[in-house]
C-alpha cells in the first residue's frame, strides 16, 4: 500500500521536477536551506564513490542516510517491477547526478554558513518523521535491498569509469536518446501524476527532491548546449578523449582551489559541467541496464490479458492546492531591501562618486519596489553583482528624459509654414451653448484729444463774443487759405482772354459750326465762374465786415464792465494800394461785366423772340384747325341722324383726349427787350456791395490771444462768482460701443478758455460686429455728474487704421437749460447785446470734440479690422463684393480682360479658396498659355475603384427610403422595416410620395370640390411648412425634464400624498365608497409605447332628453295606421329603447340598450388605439386626426309579419336602428386634456322623422332661456395608460423668445401678468400675448376691433337686431373648425386675424371667437371675449354679450348661445376677459360662469391688465379696418352640391356591397324641395309642417331619416358623418333610400351643407 | 452599393490634465460615401467627474452609410475641450482615428494632441486660458508636413465603436 504509493508520489515529484526546469531562476533561499538535507542525503549516498567526505557525519544522520537509502532502492526495485522502465531510468540518472553536483556546494555550506545549516534543521526533522511511514517488514526488506542496491551501484560505477572513454565519443547519439526520454518520461509522469498530487504529504522532501531535480537538469542542460555545438562545429579527432580527460581534471584541480576561497560559484558551475558529464556517462550505463530489465519486464507480461494495454485513466485535473503549490515554486524575488552587504563585494564600503565630486547623472526615476525586486533578482543571478556599481546599487545610465523638448526649432521653416497649419491663439470662448468660433479679434482705436466748448453756460458776455469772433476768424481764416475768389477771379480772366482771342482771331468771319459751339460754351462758363466769383467775393466781403463789427463790440463791452476775460485781440493790417491803378481796374472790371451781361441778356432776348415767333406760328395752325374742326362738326351734326350718335360721343371722347394737347399752346406773349442802360447801373451797384471800393485800403485781420485777463481781484464780484464756478467744473467723456460704456477718460477741469485737453487713447478690443460709437460727455461739479452731450462717432471703414487717420472735430450742442445768478449767460436763454434788450439770441451750450476713431494694427502691422466682406450693419453694406455677373455682363463672363478688370476691381482676395479657380484663369490668361491641364483631382483614382456608379445608388430603392426615413419626410416618418434588399423594396412605398412632390404645385380639385378652397388648403399646408421649420428650433431645445425622469419622493408627513398620510387613509376609507373618486394614473412616457399598449376608455354614464318616438296617433291618413299597425302596441308603451355606439379608427362598440328618454347606461367601452404608422412621440398623436364618434341610436324592433306565410305562429323581428344624434370628440382633445368628463350637447338633426323632441332646437335666442332642451349625454372619456401630452414642448415655446414689434415694457408686463395668474390659478387660463401668422407675438387686444359683418345680414332683418345677431352667429359657426395643433403639427397657438381667417376658412375656436366678438361689437353691444375651458374642447374662447337682459355666453363655433346661469352651458371655467382696451384676469373665488360677477370694474373680482400704474398705451389694431366679402357664387354651388350628392350616392352604394340600393327619386326629390325652407329657418319650428307633408306624400312608407347640417370644408367630413349615422345598414330587402343634398352659400364662400338622408320601408 | 454601420459610443477621456472637458466629434468620408441616416457630427456635453480621472460622455454615434467605393473610409475627428471654471471653453486636443474596417466591436483609443504655440501663447494659455488653435482644423488630418508643428500630447479619447459591414464581398472586398 505505502509503497505504492510512495511510487505514485515520487512519479508526480519527478512531473514536477521536469517541470521546475522550465523555470531558469530558482529560488534562491530555499536552495540555500535546503542545502544541508540535501548534503546529508548525499552524504549517505557518497560513501561509495566519495568515502572520506561521509566520515564526520554523526550517526542521527546516517540513520536517516540509510532510511532514504532503503526507500530509494525499494522504489527502484519497485519501478524495475513495472514496466514504466523509462522513468525509473530517469530516475536513478537524476539521482546519481544530484550527487556530483552538490558536493561543491556541501562544502560551501559547510564552511561559510553554519548558521544557515542550523535554522535548516527543521525541515530534515521533519522529513524524519515523515519517513518511518513504511511499515517494519518492509523496512527491514528494503534494508536488504539496499544493500544490494549500493553494490550494484559501486559496481557500476566502476563499469562507468572504464566506459568513459567510450561514452564520451558516442554522447551525441546518447544525447539524443536521453531526449527523447526526457520526453516521454514528462508524458508518462504527467499522466499518472494526478493520482499521487492528492495523497503527497512530506513537503520537505518535496522540496529536496526537486532541487535535486532542478540541479539535474541544469547540469545536463549545459553541456547539451556545449556539446551539441560541438558536434556541429567540431571535427572529433581521436585525441579528444584524452584532451577532455585532461580538460576535466584541470577543473577539478581548478575548483579544488576555487572551493578554498569560495568566493564566487563559478567554480561550482564549472564544476557542474564537469558532472553533467559524468551524468551521462552514467546514464547511458544505466539506460543500457535498463534495457534488460524491460525486456525481462516484456516477457512477464505476454502471459498478461489484452486488458493491460488499456489504462484507465482518471480525469486530468490538477487541484488547486497543487497549483498553489506550483505557483510557490516559482521564483518571486523578494520586494524586500537588499542589504549593501550583499550587493557589494566582501569588506568594501559602499563608495558614492558624487560625494567624491565626480559627476553623476540622474538616475531616472524607478519605484523602490520595483528596484528591490530588480536587485533581489539580481543577485540571484550568476555574476549578479556586476551589476551592481560601487555605491550598492544598480548601475544606471542617467535619465534619458530630458526637460526640454529636444525637436529641432525649425525657424527656418517657420515662415512658410502651410497655412492649414498656422495657429491662431484663441482666448478662451465664452458662450451660452458652445456656437462658432469667433470671427477674429478686432480693435478699434479711439483716440480723444479734446474739446473746446463754443458755447458754455458759464460764458460771460464777452465770451460769447469771443467765441463768435474767433468762430468767424476761423471761417476767415479757411476762406483765405482756400482763396476761392482768387482763384475764380484768375479763371475768370483765363477764359475772357481765351473767348477773346478766339473771337480776335477769326474775326468777323462766318465761323464754324464748332467754334461757335466752342465760343457759346466759353461765354457761358464765364457767366457761370463770373457768378460763382461774386458769390464768393461778396462772402468774403461780409464776413470781414462781420469780424470787425464783432471785435468792435467786444471792446465796447470790454470798457463797459471794466474788465477783460478774454485774452483776444484783433489787428487789422493795412494795405495801402495805388489809387489810380485800382481805379482803373475797377472801372474796367466793371465795364467788361456790363459788356458780357449786355451781351448774355441780348442773346437771350434773341432766343427768346425766335421762340415767340415759333410758338406764334404754332398758336396759329392750331387756331385755323379748331375752326376747321367746328366746321366740320356742324356739318355733321347737320347732316347726321340718332344712330351716328355713339360715333359722336367718341369723336367727342377723342376730341377729349385730344383737348389738352390742343389747348397746350398759349397765346405767347412776345418777349420784353431788356433795358441796357440799367445794366451798367446794376453792375456798378453790385461791385460796391461785395467789392473794395477802389483806393480803399485792403484790411487783413489777424486775431491773436496774446492780450490779458484781468486778474479775479480786480473783477467785480459777479464776475468773480463765475470764474470760480469755472475752476469748479471738470469734464470727462465716456466712450460708448454698441450702447454700452466700455471706457471713459480722466476728468479734466475746465480752464477758463472753455478748453479741455484728453489726449487719451483707448484700444477697444471687439468681438461684435460695430453697430454705433458714441461719445458722451460729461460735466462733473465736485462729485455729481450730468451728461452734457452725445457725440456720435461714425464707424470706421476698415481702412482707416491707427496713424494715418487724421484727427476729426464732430460739433456736439445740448439744448439743457441752464441759468446763473452770476455773469456766466447759462444755456437756452435768451441773451442780448443790445442796451435796449432787442434783438435776442439764444444760445445752446455746443462745441467741437476732437477725436479720431480708427482701427488698430495689430504686432504685425496688420490691420484688426474687420474684411471688407463682412458687412459692417445697414451703413457699409455698400462696401460688399461687387457682383461678377452685374458689373460684367453675363456675356462678359467669356471675356477674359473684362474678368480680371472685374478681378482687379472688387479686390477678390487671391489668397480666398472660393476664388482659387478665378485666381488660376486669370493667371493662365494672363501668361497667354494655355498649358496641359495640370489639373488637381481631389479623389485620386476614386473612379477606377468604384464598384457602383452613382446612378445606381440613387436607383437603389432601399437607399432612397432610408434617406427619406431620415430627412423625416412625412410620408417615411416612424416608418419601421426597411427591407434588407432593394429587389424586397415595392415601388409602391414611393407612390405616394412622388405623387406629392408632383402635386406639389398641381391644385387637385378633386378632393376640395372647390377652388378656392384647393387654393386655401395649398396656403395652409404653406404656412404648416414654415411654421414647422419654426418650431424645429424649440424641439431641440431641451428642457431638465426630458432628459432626466425623476419619481417625486412621495413625502412622508403630507396629508394626501405622503405614503403614512396615505396609508393612515387607506386603513380608515371604507372599502366601496359611496361616492367614489378617480384617482390620478401614472402618466406614460410615450415613447415606449407600442400598437395595442393604448385604449381608449369611454364611460357612457347617461343621457338626457332623448328624442321619443312619436305615437302615430295624430298622423292622419289610413295608410300610415296601418303602416305601423304591427308596433303600435309596442310604442304605445315604449317612448325610446336608446343605446350608444361608439366608433373611432374604425373600431365600433356599443352599450346595451335602455329604455326611456333619461337612459342610464354606465357602461365602460374600450377602444383599441392605434397610431399613424406606429409613431408614439407626442408630435406624432398630436397629430392624430381621428375622432371619436358617439351615436346615440334607438332599437326598433319589428314584426315581419308578412313573410309569415303559414298559420304557424312563429314571431319574426326586425331590429332596425334610428340615429337619433351624435357627438364627435376629436382625439386631439382627448390627448391633450388627458380626460374628459362632462355632459356633453348631442349634435341632434333638426328634423328627425318619427321622433318628436320636447322643445324646438336652439336658435332665436330668446328661446333659449328655456331650460333643459337639446339631448345631452354625460360621458367620461380618457386614454389608458395616461399618456404625457405635449406640455413640455408647450413650455419650451414659451421659454422661446418670438421675435415681436411690441413693446419690450409690454412684453415683460404681459409676462409677469401670465405668470402670477399661472401663480395663482393655475386652471385658470390667461393669455395676454398670442403668435400669430407670422410668428410674432403679439398683444391679445389687437385682435378686438369692431368689425362689420356681410351687409345682406344686416338688410335681413333691419327692425330685428337680435335676429341679425343670430344670423351672425350662424354665419361665423359656418366657419369650418380645425384646431391648429391639427394644422400647425404642434402645439403651437396661432390666431389670425379676421380677415385671414375669412380666407383661410379654417380656424381655431379662437379665431372664431374673436370674428364673433369683432361682428358684435359691430352691431353696438358690449362683448369681450372670454378666455377660458370648456368641454371638450379644454382650453377655448367665448363671446360674453351683455344685453340688457343680462350676460350671454355664446360658443362661437356652434353659434349656440347661453345664459349666464345655464347648467348646461360647457363653458367650465372662465379665465380671462379681454376687450380691445385691457385684459382682465379673473381673480374671483369660483370660475364658473354660473357662480361669477361679470362686473370688470371691480378690481377685487378682475384684475386688470392695464391700470393706472400701466396704462394703456394706445395699441393699435391688427385687423383690418374693413372685412371684405367675397359674394359667392350660386351656381358655383348648386354645382358642388350636385358633386356631393354624388359622392355620396356612391358612397352609400358602396357600403352595401351585398343590398342592391334602390333610390326614391320620388322622394328624393320631395327632400330636395324642403332643405332650403330648413335652411331659411336655420332648422328649426319646420319639424311638425314638414312631417305632415312628408307623411302625407309618403304615407305608404315606414320611414327614418333626417337632415343633417355642417358647415363645409372638405367632402370627407361628410362621408364621415353620414357613415356614422348609419342609415345605410338597413338590411332589409325592400329598403329605398332618399338623399337629398342642398348648398347654401354664404358671403365669402362660406357654406351650409345640408344632407337629408332617410331609408324607406315599404311594409 | 456597400453599406456600412457604425453604432457605438464616445465612452469618453481621460488622461489630460483638467476634468470638465467635453468632445466635439465628426465623421469625415470621401467623396463615395453617402450617409443614408444618423447624424455624423455632435458634440457631447461637458462632463467633470467628481472622483477618477476619466470623464464619462458615453455619447452614441449611430451612422448608416452606403459606399460606391472604398476610398475615403471614415475617420472620425474628434476635439476635446475643457470647460473651466469661469465656464469659458478652450482647446484641449484634436485627435483623429479611423473607423475600423473589420467588423465587430472594437475598442479604440484615439490620442490627442494639441498645438503648443509661442512661449509667450503658452504663458498666456496658462494665465488667461484659451490658447492656440488651428486655423483650419479640417486640413490637419490629412496635411503632410504636420511634422512642422510644436505640439503636446493630450489625453486619450476611448472610443467603442460596433461595425457592421454588407455587400463588401460583392464586390470583391473581403473583410
Amino acid at each position: 500500500m505505502a509503497s505504492s504509493r510512495d511510487i505514485l508520489e515520487k512519479l508526480a515529484m519527478k512531473h514536477r521536477a521536469l517541470q521546475e526546469t522550465l523555470v531558469k531562476n530558482k529560488h534562491a533561499d530555499d536552495v540555500q536551506a535546503l542545502v544541508p538535507s540535501a548534503k546529508v542525503n548525499v552524504g549517505k549516498l557518497q560513501p561509495t564513490m566519495k568515502a572520506a567526505e561521509s566520515s564526520d557525519e554523526d550517526p542521527g544522520e546516517t540513520l536517516k542516510r540509510t532510511l532514504r537509502a532503503q526507500r530509494q532502492r525499494r522504489k527502484e526495485l519497485l519501478l524495475s517491477k513495472s514496466s514504466v522502465q523509462e522513468s525509473h531510468n530517469n530516475e536513478e540518472t537524476e539521482e546519481v547526478s544530484t550527487i556530483k553536483r552538490y558536493s561543491p556546494n556541501d562544502k560551501l555550506a559547510d564552511k561559510t554558513e553554519e548558521s544557515s545549516v542550523i535554522s535548516i534543521k527543521p525541515p530534515s526533522g521533519s522529513y524524519g518523521s515523515a519517513t518511518p511511514q513504511p511499515s517494519s517488514s518492509v523496512f527491514l526488506d528494503t534494508f536488504v535491498t539496499q544493500h544490494l542496491q549500493e553494490k550494484l551501484r559501486a559496481a557500476r560505477s566502476k563499469g562507468e569509469k572504464l566506459q568513459q572513454l567510450e561514452a564520451s565519443v558516442q554522447s551525441p547519439s546518447r544525447l539524443q536518446q536521453l531526449r527523447d526520454r526526457d520526453t516521454v518520461t514528462r508524458f508518462d509522469t504527467r499522466q499518472v501524476d494526478p493520482v499521487g498530487a492528492g495523497r503527497h504529504d512530506d513537503p520537505p522532501v518535496l522540496h529536496n527532491r526537486i532541487k535535486f531535480r532542478e540541479a539535474a537538469r541544469r547540469v545536463r542542460d549545459l553541456p547539451t548546449a556545449e556539446e551539441s555545438y560541438n558536434f556541429f562545429t567540431f571535427n572529433f579527432e581521436p585525441d579528444r578523449p584524452n584532451e577532455r580527460l585532461s580538460r576535466k581534471r584541470q577543473i577539478r584541480r581548478k575548483s579544488a582551489e576555487e572551493a578554498r576561497d569560495e568566493e564566487e560559484g563559478k567554480a561550482a558551475e564549472v564544476e557542474e559541467d564537469a558532472g553533467g558529464e559524468d551524468d551521462q556517462d552514467e546514464t547511458v550505463n544505466q539506460s543500457d541496464e535498463a534495457h534488460l530489465v524491460q525486456n525481462a519486464d516484456d516477457l512477464f507480461v505476454i502471459d498478461h490479458s489484452p486488458q493491460d494495454f488499456l489504462v484507465v485513466k482518471k480525469a486530468e485535473y490538477v487541484s488547486y492546492h497543487t497549483r498553489i503549490q506550483q505557483e510557490s515554486e516559482l521564483f518571486t524575488p523578494s520586494f524586500r531591501t537588499v542589504p549593501a552587504s550583499v550587493k557589494l563585494p566582501e569588506n568594501m564600503k559602499p563608495r558614492f562618486l558624487e560625494e567624491e565630486g565626480l559627476y553623476v547623472g540622474k538616475r531616472p526615476a524607478i519605484s523602490l519596489t520595483n528596484e528591490n525586486i530588480l536587485e533581489n533578482r539580481l543577485l540571484k543571478m550568476d555574476e549578479g553583482r556586476k551589476w551592481f556599481g560601487d555605491d550598492g546599487r544598480i548601475i544606471t545610465l542617467p535619465d534619458p528624459v530630458k526637460e526640454s523638448s529636444t525637436r529641432p526649432p525649425l525657424a527656418d521653416m517657420e515662415e512658410d509654414l502651410h497655412p492649414a497649419l498656422q495657429t491662431v491663439y484663441r482666448r478662451p470662448l465664452k458662450s451660452m451653448y458652445g456656437s462658432s468660433d469667433p470671427t477674429g479679434d478686432y480693435q478699434i482705436d479711439v483716440n480723444v484729444s479734446g474739446l473746446i466748448f463754443s458755447h458754455h453756460p458759464l460764458f460771460s458776455r464777452e465770451h460769447v463774443l469771443a467765441a463768435r469772433l474767433a468762430h468767424l476768424f476761423d471761417q476767415y481764416l479757411t476762406r483765405r487759405q482756400s482763396n476761392l475768389s482768387g482763384h475764380l477771379t484768375d479763371k475768370l480772366n483765363g477764359l475772357r482772354n481765351a473767348l477773346r482771342n478766339v473771337v480776335k482771331v477769326h474775326g468777323d468771319q462766318d465761323l464754324p459750326q464748332a467754334l461757335q459751339r466752342r465760343i457759346f460754351e466759353y461765354s457761358l462758363e464765364v457767366r457761370n465762374t463770373r457768378h460763382l466769383r461774386d458769390m464768393e467775393q461778396e462772402k468774403d466781403r461780409t464776413l470781414l465786415k462781420n469780424i470787425i463789427k464783432v471785435w468792435k463790440e467786444i471792446k465796447a463791452l470790454r470798457e463797459f464792465q471794466t474788465f477783460t476775460n478774454t485774452p483776444y485781440k484783433l489787428y487789422l493790417r493795412r494795405e495801402n494800394v495805388d489809387l489810380a491803378a485800382d481805379e482803373h481796374m475797377y472801372e474796367e472790371e466793371i465795364l467788361t461785366e456790363a459788356l458780357e451781361i449786355e451781351a448774355e441778356h441780348e442773346e437771350d432776348y434773341q432766343k427768346k423772340l425766335a421762340e415767340y415767333k415759333k410758338q406764334q406760328e404754332e398758336w396759329k395752325r392750331w387756331r385755323k384747325k379748331q375752326k376747321a374742326k367746328k366746321k366740320k362738326k356742324k356739318k355733321k351734326k347737320r347732316g347726321q341722324t340718332q344712330d351716328d350718335t355713339d360715333e359722336e360721343d367718341q369723336d367727342q371722347e377723342g376730341s377729349e383726349s385730344e383737348g389738352p394737347f390742343e389747348e397746350g399752346p398759349p397765346k405767347p406773349e412776345p418777349p420784353e427787350r431788356p433795358d441796357f442802360d440799367s445794366i451798367e447801373q446794376w453792375v456798378r451797384e453790385k461791385a460796391s456791395r461785395i467789392r473794395r471800393k477802389p483806393g480803399e485800403v485792403i484790411l487783413t485781420p489777424e486775431l491773436s490771444a496774446s492780450g490779458s485777463i484781468t486778474p479775479s481781484e480786480l473783477c467785480p464780484r459777479a464776475e468773480v462768482a463765475r470764474r470760480e464756478d469755472v475752476s469748479k467744473r471738470s469734464l470727462f467723456i465716456k466712450v460708448l460701443y454698441n450702447d454700452k460704456e466700455v471706457s471713459r477718460t480722466g476728468s479734466c477741469s475746465l480752464r477758463s478758455d472753455f478748453r479741455v485737453q484728453f489726449t487719451q487713447l483707448f484700444h477697444l478690443k471687439i468681438l461684435n460686429c460695430p453697430q454705433s460709437m458714441n461719445l458722451q460727455v460729461f460735466e462733473q461739479i465736485g462729485s455729481s455728474s450730468s451728461l452734457l452731450a452725445q457725440v456720435f462717432v461714425p464707424v470706421p471703414e476698415p481702412s482707416v487704421v491707427t496713424g494715418s487717420a487724421p484727427v476729426e472735430t464732430f460739433e456736439f450742442s445740448s439744448n439743457q437749460r441752464v441759468m446763473f445768478d452770476h455773469e456766466g449767460v447759462g444755456s437756452d436763454v435768451p441773451l442780448s447785446f443790445e442796451p435796449d434788450g432787442s434783438n435776442k439770441v439764444i444760445l445752446l451750450t455746443s462745441g467741437k470734440l476732437a477725436c479720431c476713431v480708427s482701427w488698430g494694427i495689430g504686432e504685425d502691422d496688420v490691420p484688426r479690422a474687420p474684411p471688407v466682406s463682412q458687412q459692417l450693419g445697414a451703413a457699409h453694406s455698400g462696401l460688399g463684393h461687387l457682383d461678377a455677373v452685374t458689373y460684367i455682363g453675363a456675356s462678359g463672363l467669356y471675356d477674359m480682360k473684362k474678368i480680371s478688370e472685374w478681378a482687379t476691381q472688387s479686390r477678390l482676395d487671391p489668397n480666398d479658396p472660393n476664388n482659387a479657380s478665378i485666381m488660376q484663369l486669370l493667371k493662365v490668361a494672363s501668361s497667354g498659355e494655355v498649358t496641359a491641364p495640370d489639373y488637381f483631382r481631389l479623389e485620386h483614382l476614386q473612379e477606377e475603384f468604384n464598384f457602383a456608379t452613382d446612378e445606381e445608388m440613387e436607383k437603389s430603392k432601399r437607399f432612397r427610403l432610408l434617406r427619406l426615413r431620415h430627412q423625416g419626410v412625412p410620408e417615411f416618418r416612424n416608418y419601421k422595416f426597411v427591407p434588407a434588399f432593394s429587389s424586397e423594396t415595392s415601388e409602391e412605398v414611393f407612390k405616394e410620395y412622388d405623387r406629392r412632390l408632383r402635386d406639389e404645385e398641381i391644385i387637385n380639385k378633386e378632393e376640395h370640390l372647390d377652388s378656392h378652397r384647393a387654393l386655401v388648403a395649398r396656403y395652409l399646408q404653406k404656412i404648416r411648412e414654415s411654421v414647422i421649420n419654426r418650431f424645429i428650433q424649440a424641439k431641440h431645445h431641451y428642457l431638465l425634464s426630458d432628459l432626466v425622469v425623476e419619481e417625486e419622493i412621495p413625502s412622508i408627513g403630507g396629508a394626501g400624498s405622503g405614503i403614512l398620510g396615505l396609508n393612515l387613509f387607506k386603513l380608515a376609507e371604507p372599502k366601496r365608497p359611496l361616492k367614489p373618486q378617480r384617482k390620478e394614473r401614472k402618466k406614460v412616457t410615450a415613447q415606449n409605447l407600442s400598437d395595442g399598449d393604448v385604449r381608449l376608455l369611454i364611460n357612457i354614464i347617461r343621457a338626457h332628453n332623448i328624442p321619443v318616438r312619436k305615437p302615430h296617433s295624430n298622423k292622419p291618413g289610413q295608410s300610415s295606421q296601418s303602416a305601423i299597425q304591427g308596433s303600435e302596441w309596442f310604442i304605445s308603451q315604449v317612448q325610446v329603447k336608446p343605446f350608444v355606439e361608439v366608433s373611432f379608427q374604425r373600431t365600433v362598440l356599443q352599450t346595451t340598450t335602455a329604455d326611456g328618454p333619461n337612459p342610464s347606461w354606465n357602461e365602460e367601452l374600450q377602444l383599441p388605439f392605434s397610431a399613424p404608422n406606429g409613431d408614439y412621440s407626442t408630435t406624432g398623436l398630436q397629430s392624430v386626426k381621428d375622432e371619436v364618434f358617439i351615436n346615440i341610436f334607438d332599437e326598433v324592433v319589428h314584426e315581419a309579419a308578412a313573410s309569415n306565410k303559414e298559420r304557424r305562429p312563429s314571431v319574426h323581428t326586425q331590429t332596425e336602428k334610428h340615429w337619433l344624434g351624435s357627438v364627435k370628440i376629436p382625439f386631439s382633445t382627448i390627448y391633450s386634456q388627458s380626460r374628459i368628463d362632462g355632459a356633453f350637447r348631442v349634435n341632434t338633426p333638426a328634423v328627425l322623422l318619427g321622433y318628436s323632441k320636447e322643445h324646438g332646437s336652439f336658435a332665436a335666442y330668446d328661446h333659449f332661456r328655456k331650460p333643459n332642451e337639446g339631448t345631452f349625454i354625460r360621458l367620461f372619456i380618457t386614454m389608458e395608460p395616461q399618456l404625457v401630452p405635449g406640455e413640455a414642448i408647450r413650455e419650451k415655446i414659451k421659454e422661446m423668445t418670438f421675435e415681436s414689434q411690441e413693446d419690450e415694457r409690454l412684453l415683460q408686463a404681459s409676462e409677469t401678468f401670465e405668470r402670477a395668474a399661472a401663480l395663482r390659478y393655475p386652471d385658470r387660463p390667461c393669455i395676454t400675448t398670442v403668435i400669430d401668422l407670422n410668428g410674432k407675438t403679439v398683444f391679445i387686444t389687437r385682435y378686438i376691433r369692431p368689425l362689420k359683418p356681410p351687409q345682406e345680414f344686416l338688410d335681413a332683418f333691419p327692425n330685428n337686431p337680435q335676429e341679425a345677431t343670430t344670423l351672425v352667429a350662424r354665419y361665423v359657426s359656418l366657419i369650418p373648425s380645425l384646431p391648429d395643433e391639427l394644422s400647425f403639427c404642434g402645439p403651437c397657438d396661432l390666431w389670425s386675424t379676421c380677415d385671414q381667417f375669412l380666407t383661410l376658412l379654417a380656424g381655431d375656436e379662437e379665431e372664431h371667437a374673436v370674428l364673433l366678438c369683432n361682428y358684435f361689437l359691430f352691431l353696438g353691444k358690449k362683448a369681450w371675449l372670454i378666455m377660458g375651458t370648456a368641454i371638450p374642447e379644454g382650453p377655448t374662447a367665448y363671446v360674453l354679450t351683455h344685453e340688457p337682459s343680462g350676460f350671454f355666453i355664446w360658443n362661437p363655433s356652434s353659434g349656440q348661445c347661453f345664459e349666464r346661469d345655464d347648467t348646461f352651458c360647457p363653458l367650465q371655467t372662465i379665465g380671462c376677459l379681454v376687450s380691445s382696451d385691457n385684459v382682465w384676469f379673473n381673480i374671483q373665488e369660483k370660475a364658473s360662469p354660473v357662480n361669477m360677477s361679470f362686473d370688470v370694474t371691480n378690481t377685487s373680482w378682475w384684475k386688470p391688465f392695464f391700470s393706472r400704474s400701466f396704462s394703456h398705451p394706445g395699441l393699435s389694431s391688427v385687423q383690418p379696418e374693413e372685412l371684405v366679402y367675397f359674394h359667392t357664387d350660386r351656381a358655383a354651388a348648386s354645382d358642388l352640391q350636385d358633386r356631393i350628392e354624388k359622392i355620396l350616392k356612391e358612397k352609400v352604394m358602396e357600403w352595401r356591397p351585398r343590398h342592391p340600393t334602390r333610390w326614391n327619386r320620388y322622394c328624393n326629390s320631395i327632400l330636395k324641395q324642403f332643405l332650403p325652407k330648413l335652411e331659411l329657418s336655420r332648422g328649426q319650428d319646420v319639424a311638425k309642417a314638414h312631417r305632415h307633408e312628408l307623411q302625407n306624400l309618403l304615407g305608404d312608407y315606414r320611414i327614418a331619416g333626417f337632415p343633417l347640417h355642417m358647415p363645409f370644408s372638405e367632402i370627407r367630413p361628410i362621408i364621415e358623418a353620414v357613415y356614422s349615422t348609419g342609415v345605410h345598414n338597413v338590411q332589409v330587402s325592400n329598403v329605398e333610400f332618399a338623399l337629398a343634398v342642398y348648398v347654401h352659400p354664404y358671403p365669402s364662400y362660406v357654406l351650409s351643407v345640408w344632407v337629408y338622408l332617410a331609408s324607406l320601408t315599404r311594409p | 452599393m456597400a453599406e456600412l454601420h457604425i453604432i457605438g459610443q464616445i465612452i469618453g477621456a481621460s488622461g489630460f490634465p483638467q476634468k470638465s472637458l467635453f468632445c466635439k466629434w465628426e465623421v469625415h468620408t470621401g467623396g463615395a460615401w453617402r450617409l443614408l441616416s444618423g447624424l455624423k457630427e455632435g458634440q457631447t456635453q461637458v462632463d467633470s467627474p467628481h472622483s477618477g480621472e476619466m470623464a464619462y460622455w458615453s455619447h452614441p454615434i449611430d451612422l448608416h452609410y452606403a459606399t460606391k467605393g472604398l476610398q475615403g473610409w471614415p475617420k472620425l475627428h474628434l476635439q476635446v475641450w475643457h470647460q473651466d471654471s469661469f465656464g469659458r471653453y478652450q482647446l484641449y486636443g484634436y485627435g483623429y482615428c479611423h473607423v475600423p474596417s473589420s467588423p465587430g466591436h472594437h475598442r479604440i483609443s484615439c490620442v490627442t494632441w494639441r498645438p503648443l504655440g509661442s512661449w509667450q501663447e503658452q504663458l498666456a494659455r496658462i494665465f488667461v486660458g484659451g490658447g492656440p488653435q488651428l486655423r483650419n482644423p479640417d486640413l490637419i488630418y490629412s496635411g503632410a508636413d504636420r511634422y512642422r508643428l510644436h505640439t503636446e500630447a493630450m489625453g486619450t479619447v476611448n472610443l467603442e465603436l460596433g461595425v457592421i459591414i454588407r455587400h463588401f464581398d460583392k464586390h470583391g472586398v473581403e473583410s
